[in-house]
């Protein structure tokens, strides 16, 4: 008896500690990409038209089923650009995407990927897809690379619609199309 | 020492929930103070906390995803299937399966379930059926096995009738890096590696290699048969991206060897080529085109199938319709030589050709309802134009609640069996070809309710009837046998799913099905093989799934099943088994898991096939994998 009364004693202990632990940095997925998203617009300047005015605030926008829910409100709020807040805007097809800075274009069963793209080409707005999404790209597009969060960049593209992107950001991408 | 029991059990559980709870609030607040960079270096699990955002697809539809098949420490495809509560699945030998959705499970029987690998057809034309041991693909780089039970609609291929399984791989960008893993128990061993690399401005491609080994299982209703099995394969898939097209070339390469007898095993290849392209706002379309070959040697037979295929399909959104049309080609050219008996087809080899066009409207009548109105006609070169319609009603009243009814028709046409199998036996004809053999067909009523109840709750119920008729029978006419389509009746039941996140460490997942038959041979008509036809199914299966996240290193996954009493001479009864997965993250590159199957039983029947059925048998394994 009392052999098992240690060795449970010793099991409980044992889960005890492993379990209450600080948290790892270990975080799902889509919780990296939600952070990714306000901070981009940090490392890209808009043309003067498309950049927001006065004391209007900064437009994330996702185009589709959106995957991110509240993780992308928190991670907006967290954020600011040169005073300037950043808030979040959901919107099931490309109409009204003309007031976004950054729009996720993650797609539906109605709006697929590529044709909200072929809504939003050419305009001043920074395209972000993902590869879970199917194979279209935006100027930035998520990929995992070794576990981790990583992007291509299509900076051609960015030029034709007057965004400038960061070298910062252009130096984390797997590759740039120039 | 109870007493001492339940403090203990106490402390553990507040230990992990304020954990959890702590990691929960935690998280998006260290995010936010990290340096974009730093947040590219962080190490993310693709796990979500409830399963998929509510699809609005009006099917019954089940998802296993990626991290599902990793969590449950699985080694081979049928095994990941079993995750499903809508397929059933029955293991034969040491690397055969019965797979079937909505009953006529059975080695012989399962043949009308379509299962699609990237886009390309695994269901074997020739005998009407999926050799689940000749598909082998790297089960960490599977994005998701999408499982639909019922008539596929309008959009897939031939003989979706009671099911699809469409299995499809992640984008070669989503795999850049190295990934390893080896698993190893008494009863069967892995080995894999990919390597990942972006390719040109805006691609990557991954290559990969997977090796299997399964020790012989041991009789059950079949014979013994030498049933060990291993083999290896091989392949790429490489994808390229622009705002306006996204381009998909991918290709495998297997062998495989069996002991049932000298030089058998299989081997084959496929080369896969998918573009799609975006024309305008409203407009896109998509071109695929494959080629596909496999021969299969076992007992003194031997069959293959090269098999070419193209289909080209556009969209089309113009106000409230979403428009889908596209058209298809397919050819096979097939061998099948027999010296083990007297059954032969005749010819020996034949190029077969299958011609479909297809349309679906999805209107939105308003915005919470949905008309899907799709007709396919398809046409084999043993049968005249079939019509295939389907209309699909959705109502989604909220975003956490879908609820649908559907109306089809499918069919199963012909295979070379069914039509140009005969047999000649002391001179004298013992089953003669079947000219007349038509498609066996179905009308499917469905109804379905699938939503999410609360924040941490999903839950799906579907229900449905399934007339069918002209099914196959084996008579005896004018002093031969002959294959004859006298079969009819109907089928009914219910398949149920939910997933609850009872704590932030705690996913608990219950499921279940149920089955009744009642099909007829027609008056005057004899049908001497039933078993072939009508399969060997349980009336009930129930799966359960447990994953808890022990602090943040330890993942513990239980997934457990009750299966029902097969009926059937020669019976086999009911059983309830267990498996799982304890895996350890060591380092941010390296996990040890230990994992088991049919841990309750050493050994327990779970098929009656008469010829080869063996028994079911507890594999505990060790595994690891390295990513960098």
């Amino acid at each position: 008896m009392r052999p098992l009364r240690v060795l449970v004693s010793a099991f409980v202990a044992a889960a005890a500690i492993v379990a209450s632990r600080p948290a790892s940095a270990e975080v799902s997925e889509s919780d990296v990409k939600a952070a990714f998203l306000p901070r981009f617009a940090r490392y890209v300047t808009w043309p003067a038209s498309a950049a927001p005015s006065g004391s209007n605030p900064f437009v994330v926008c996702v185009i589709g089923d959106d995957p991110f829910g509240n993780q992308l409100n928190s991670a907006a709020r967290s954020q600011a650009v040169d005073g300037r807040r950043i808030v979040v805007r959901r919107l099931s097809s490309a109409e009204g995407a003309g007031g976004c800075q950054i729009a996720f274009v993650a797609g539906s069963r109605t709006a697929p990927v590529g044709q909200l793209l072929a809504s939003l080409r050419g305009k001043p707005i920074l395209t972000v897809t993902d590869s879970r999404n199917g194979g279209y790209q935006g100027i930035v597009h998520f990929a995992v690379v070794n576990g981790r969060v990583r992007f291509f960049i299509n900076d051609a593209d960015a030029e034709r619609r007057g965004l400038k992107i960061s070298s910062r950001l252009l130096a984390l991408a797997i590759s740039v199309k120039q | 020492m109870r007493r001492n029991f339940t403090i203990g059990a106490c402390i553990l559980v507040s230990a992990m929930a304020s954990a959890a709870r702590a990691e929960d609030s935690a998280d998006q607040q260290d995010l936010a103070n990290l340096s974009i960079e730093q947040l590219a270096q962080i190490e993310v699990r693709s796990a979500s906390k409830i399963d998929e955002p509510l699809s609005s697809a009006p099917t019954a539809l089940y998802v296993i995803t990626n991290q599902k098949i990793v969590d449950s420490g699985v080694t081979s495809l049928p095994e990941a299937l079993r995750l499903a509560p809508n397929l059933w699945v029955q293991q034969i030998d040491a690397s055969n399966y019965a797979i079937s959705a909505r009953g006529f499970n059975g080695l012989e029987s399962s043949n009308k379930l379509l299962v699609l690998i990237d886009g390309r057809s695994v269901y074997a034309p020739l005998a009407s059926t999926v050799y689940w041991n000749l598909h082998w693909p790297l089960l960490e780089d599977i994005q998701q096995v999408e499982v639909i039970s019922g008539p596929g609609g309008t959009l897939y291929g031939p003989n979706a009738v009671n099911g699809v399984i469409n299995v499809t791989s992640r984008d070669a960008r989503d795999t850049i890096g190295t990934l390893a893993r080896a698993t190893g128990g008494a009863l069967e061993q892995t080995a894999a590696i990919r390597q990942g690399f972006a390719l040109g401005e805006t691609g990557a491609v991954r290559v990969y290699a997977n090796w299997h080994n399964q020790e012989g299982l041991h009789p059950g209703v079949g014979a013994d048969i030498d049933d060990d099995y291993n083999g290896w394969q091989a392949g790429f898939r490489s994808d390229f991206g622009g705002s306006e097209d996204h381009v998909t070339v991918q290709g495998d390469l297997f062998r495989t060897n069996a002991d049932t007898f000298e030089g058998d095993g299989a081997k084959g290849q496929n080369l896969l080529a998918r573009w799609s392209h975006t024309i305008s706002p409203q407009s896109s379309f998509e071109l695929q085109s494959y080629y596909d070959y496999f021969k299969r040697d076992f007992v003194l037979a031997s069959e293959s199938v090269a098999t070419l295929d193209t289909q080209a399909q556009a969209n089309l959104t113009h106000g409230s319709h979403n428009l889908v049309a596209g058209l298809g080609v397919r050819t096979t050219k097939d061998r099948f030589i027999n010296n083990l008996n007297a059954f032969k087809l005749n010819p020996e080899s034949r190029r077969l050709w299958t011609y479909n066009l297809f349309v679906q409207d999805r209107w939105t009548l308003a915005p919470d309802l949905d008309v899907i109105a799709g007709t396919k006609i398809e046409r084999s070169s043993f049968t005249g134009w079939e019509v295939l319609p389907n209309l699909r009603i959705a109502w989604q009243p909220n975003e956490q609640t879908l609820v649908w009814a559907s109306a089809s028709r499918a069919v199963r046409t012909p295979s070379r069996i069914d039509r140009q199998l005969e047999a000649t036996i002391n001179g004298t004809p013992f089953l003669t070809q079947s000219d007349e053999f038509q498609s066996e067909t179905l009308t499917a009523l469905e109804l379905g309710y699938r939503g999410q109840p609360s924040r941490t709750t999903s839950l799906s119920v579907n229900g449905f009837i399934n007339f069918y008729d002209d099914l196959r029978t084996t008579e005896f006419v004018n002093g031969t046998f002959q294959l004859l389509n006298n079969r009819a009746g109907r089928t009914y039941g219910i398949e149920a799913w939910g997933t609850a996140q009872l704590m932030p460490w705690w996913r608990l997942s219950l499921g279940g099905a149920t089955l009744w038959k009642d099909l007829h041979v027609k008056q005057d008509h004899f049908d001497f093989i039933p078993r072939n036809v009508v399969g060997n199914d349980p009336n009930w299966q129930v799966k359960m799934a447990s994953h808890f996240d022990i602090g943040e290193r330890i993942e513990l996954e239980l997934n457990g099943r009750a299966v029902g009493r097969i009926e059937r001479d020669p019976e086999v009864g009911s059983y309830v088994e267990l498996g799982g997965n304890l895996a350890y993250r060591l380092t941010d590159a390296l996990d040890l898991y230990v994992a088991a199957r049919n841990l309750l039983h050493d050994q327990h029947a779970e098929n009656n096939d008469p010829n080869s059925g063996q028994l079911a048998k507890r594999s505990i394994y060790g595994g690891i994998r390295v990513h960098f």
